[in-house]
């Protein structure tokens, strides 16, 4: 019994040491207090104020594009890319494996390091000196970043499938091309989901790849694309964290909620729909036996 | 090489060779198929069965030779151009589709010929683009074929330029092509449906089906096609022992129905005996047998088959006479005949053993150690000296009792053996006076090549009066399959290999083993090993023979 409430108590202490920093954060987006930690009354100031303050806007429309545009390409390439090195010979497709570990437990800071070299080399060499950064090299960088998790998403999909299924779409008339997408990607959409929430996620507050490989572009114009990442560290650089990002982190946070309860409610659904219909058939096998 | 191909043979392979990573799996295989008839390709895991129908079916390309539909060139075609179905080990159906739609997914893709008519009424015609790009295909096949002579690669390239500019002069009939209607997709589905009994399924999901049912499924989607040929890759694998049997037979009776030709794949000699027409026994990529079930069974073609196919006695025997030979330390009549002393496999199938409680003129004593009630019968295992014998009759005796048999002439099936000794015509001696066979050493006394004769402490070979020196000298090396010690320990071992296969020989087993490098050696051993197994053999050297090639002469110093 001791041992029981002794180890609630353990979990719920953990979940509110994650939890706690958000409520607080959620609490003081409704007062009108521009220093963090002060009270002065209930309101919706804030939230007023983040729709009339330009700069934020701008760093999130910029994060929201490049985070859409990264995971759909990351989420195209990844997933193709697992296709293709699971149907490889096992040698090949287990060197593609470890290669694509590499970049998962590598620093991001080498990464974008190594990024920014390649990009000023490129620039120097093939673009006659001009600088090549922009948002096509921030596109790039998010999608180095990306890849491999949409990769280790998509394959374990790839081995739970009966590896004939293409041999058999073959064999009934498909060409390659439409065998892949009549059979295949049915069969590894959860994963391709899956790959491009994480994908979207890491693009959206990603800081040391952005703050390496951005250029100017998108909505920032001609200046340096801001997102909100860069966006926060250049304010707490010059002072403190502008009131405005408290509705606006409120609001990521509720949006993300949101979304993982749907999911999980989706989920949930099917799989009694699923369990139903099975006993159904099950009930009738026995009935039809009996006779 | 005959270009001519008999109307009655639906598939053909010629000579076809599949390499995986530098193996041989399939070795220059020559096989030829009726049209209409039940085969089924039989053999142990491994023995580039399923390879052989793979390439029938398209998934695999074959490295060199060709296959040959209704006597035209098919090598070059992907499966989704060939007039080919599978049914795979798994089933492989769609499980994000219903029943319908899986067994409608090949009617889909399906385009039928619509005449194309000029104004005048007359069919069109036009150059055959798809024949010419085929061509050009066949021609970039042999190009990369490593394996045929240079000679018969221009042969081949020649008459396929022959029939490229045939095809360049010649239009054909043009046809446009049309996609199925719903309603010929559907008539079409319902009768597939009706012919596996599965008429009120049509909406379910696979992942309901039992595997009866899926199975039938599977069946159904391969059948709908009309194909010309349908590929079974050991379809029952997954069924329990029941539903099996059921599927055999009315697999058996849909191949009667559909009137077209089965191929199927299985390693169950039963289910082999049972539905084929044919059975093609295969073995380390090289076919052992062709024939009918009966054939097979009463007239196996070597040690193997015989082995494989139903359980039997297999026994060293020696040819002692004019239809005599003895085995088992008795000379018996025999209706095979063979040359005088020449070595001999006999096969005597367990039914054929017939019994007697007292002693009487002609049979044999032993005694049974053991006893099995089969259901009809009993099965026996008989010692007579170091021997087993396998017996079966419906009667029954006591166990540990003396027992007399008698096999009768006409029962004891005689092949030639071969792999008494292993023979090395490609052997060589390195500087160090080892032989080596492939990429094995074997230390062996040189001094064995010339009569009185020693090893001097340079390494040469002397006589009284001459000097030898035999390093590269090229030599072949017997080695008897007893002066081999097998385990599994490849510690120290001369020679590391996998077991390819095994036969029971009464008292000991002769398995092959072949070593990394290709070679392979004949081995007796009174242990059981598997195929598969990786082994060590150590050799004794003093009973390895040696003899040189070529004159001894050229080696003195």
């Amino acid at each position: 019994m001791v041992k029981k409430i002794l180890s609630y108590i353990y979990i719920y202490l953990i979940l509110l040491v994650t939890y706690l920093p958000i409520l607080y954060l959620i609490v003081y987006s409704f007062t009108g207090a521009t220093i963090t930690g002060q009270w002065s009354g209930f309101s919706f100031k804030l939230y007023g104020d983040l729709f009339k303050n330009k700069e934020i806007l701008t760093a999130l429309g910029n994060t929201l594009i490049l985070a859409l545009i990264a995971s759909l390409v990351s989420t195209i390439v990844g997933a193709l890319g697992a296709i293709g090195v699971y149907y490889m010979k096992n040698r090949t497709r287990k060197i593609v494996e470890s290669i694509n570990q590499v970049p998962i437990v590598n620093a991001e800071v080498v990464i974008a390091m190594s990024l920014t070299v390649m990009f000023v080399f490129i620039g120097q060499k093939i673009f006659q000196g001009k600088s090549i950064f922009s948002f096509y090299t921030l596109l790039i960088g998010h999608c180095t970043l990306a890849i491999p998790f949409v990769y280790i998403n998509v394959k374990p999909k790839l081995t739970q499938m009966d590896p004939s299924l293409y041999e058999a779409a073959l064999d009934l008339g498909t060409t390659p091309t439409k065998a892949i997408h009549k059979v295949i990607i049915p069969q590894i959409v959860p994963g391709i989901i899956s790959g491009f929430v994480l994908a979207f996620t890491l693009s959206l507050d990603d800081f040391i790849v952005t703050a390496f490989t951005r250029g100017p572009g998108l909505l920032s114009g001609e200046g340096q694309i801001e997102t909100l990442s860069t966006l926060i560290q250049a304010k707490i650089k010059k002072g403190a964290v502008p009131p405005e990002m408290r509705p606006l982190t409120t609001f990521i946070f509720l949006i993300v909620v949101t979304i993982v309860i749907v999911r999980s409610i989706y989920v949930n659904v099917k799989a009694k729909k699923a369990s139903k219909l099975l006993s159904l058939h099950k009930k009738r096998r026995i009935k039809l036996n009996e006779k | 090489m005959q270009l001519t191909s008999n109307d009655d043979y639906i598939i053909e392979l010629k000579n076809v060779t599949k390499i995986f990573d530098g193996e041989t799996v399939i070795d220059k295989l020559n096989l030829k198929i009726k049209k209409g008839e039940f085969v089924t390709l039989l053999g142990p895991s491994g023995c580039g069965k399923s390879t052989t129908l793979r390439m029938i079916a398209g998934f695999e390309t074959p490295d060199s030779g060709d296959i040959l539909l209704n006597g035209h060139d098919l090598t070059s075609f992907p499966p989704y151009k060939r007039p080919i179905n599978t049914v795979f080990q798994h089933y492989a159906l769609f499980p994000n589709l219903d029943v319908y739609d899986n067994v409608a997914f090949g009617l889909k893709n399906k385009t039928l010929p619509v005449a194309v008519l000029d104004e005048s009424g007359n069919q069109v015609t036009k150059i055959d683009k798809k024949r010419i790009k085929q061509l050009l295909k066949q021609k970039k096949r042999i190009k990369k074929d490593k394996i045929i002579t240079d000679k018969e690669k221009e042969e081949r390239l020649k008459l396929l330029d022959e029939k490229l500019d045939y095809a360049f002069n010649n239009p054909v009939p043009f046809y446009k092509y049309r996609h199925l209607t719903e309603q010929e997709i559907d008539d079409k589905v319902v009768k597939a449906l009706s012919i596996v009994d599965l008429d009120e399924l049509e909406d379910r999901d696979i992942s309901t089906l039992s595997g009866g049912q899926q199975q039938r499924v599977a069946i159904a989607r391969a059948i709908i096609c009309e194909p010309q040929i349908l590929l079974l890759d050991e379809p029952l694998g997954a069924l329990d022992l029941k539903m099996r049997k059921d599927m055999q037979l009315e697999l058996k009776d849909m191949h009667k129905k559909l009137g077209i030709t089965f191929i199927y794949v299985t390693h169950d000699q039963e289910e082999a005996l049972t539905m084929s027409d044919t059975i093609i026994i295969m073995n380390d990529g090289v076919i052992q047998q062709i024939g009918t079930p009966e054939d097979i069974y009463n007239e196996p073609q070597n040690a193997f088959v015989a082995d494989f196919i139903g359980s039997s006695n297999i026994y060293n025997g020696t040819m002692v006479g004019e239809r005599k030979v003895k085995f088992l330390g008795k000379v018996m009549d025999c209706v095979d005949d063979f040359e005088i002393n020449s070595q001999v496999d006999a096969v005597i199938r367990p039914e054929d053993i017939h019994f007697q409680t007292e002693p009487k003129e002609g049979y044999i004593e032993g005694k049974i150690v053991s006893k099995v009630f089969k259901g009809v019968n009993y099965l026996y295992v008989i010692m007579i000296g170091h021997n087993e014998v396998l017996a079966q009759t419906i009667k029954s005796y006591e166990t540990d009792k003396p027992i007399y048999i008698q096999i009768r002439p006409s029962d004891i099936h005689l092949m030639k053996r071969d792999n008494n000794l292993n023979v090395y015509t490609d052997a060589y001696i390195d500087k160090n006076n080892n032989l080596i066979i492939g990429d094995n050493l074997f230390e062996v006394d040189v001094s064995k090549l010339v009569s009185q004769s020693r090893v001097d402490e340079s390494g040469y070979v002397v006589t009284k009066d001459k000097e030898y020196d035999f390093t590269d000298a090229d030599v072949t090396a017997t080695i008897p399959t007893t002066a081999f010690l097998i385990s599994d320990d490849t510690d120290g071992a001369n020679v590391t290999g996998e077991i390819i296969t095994s036969v029971y020989k009464g008292d000991h087993y002769v398995v092959l083993v072949r070593s990394e490098d290709e070679e392979d050696y004949f081995v007796s051993t009174p242990y059981t090993f598997n195929p598969g197994d990786i082994v060590g053999l150590k050799v004794d050297a003093s009973s390895i023979k040696l003899k040189l090639r070529g004159d001894l002469t050229s080696y003195e110093r």
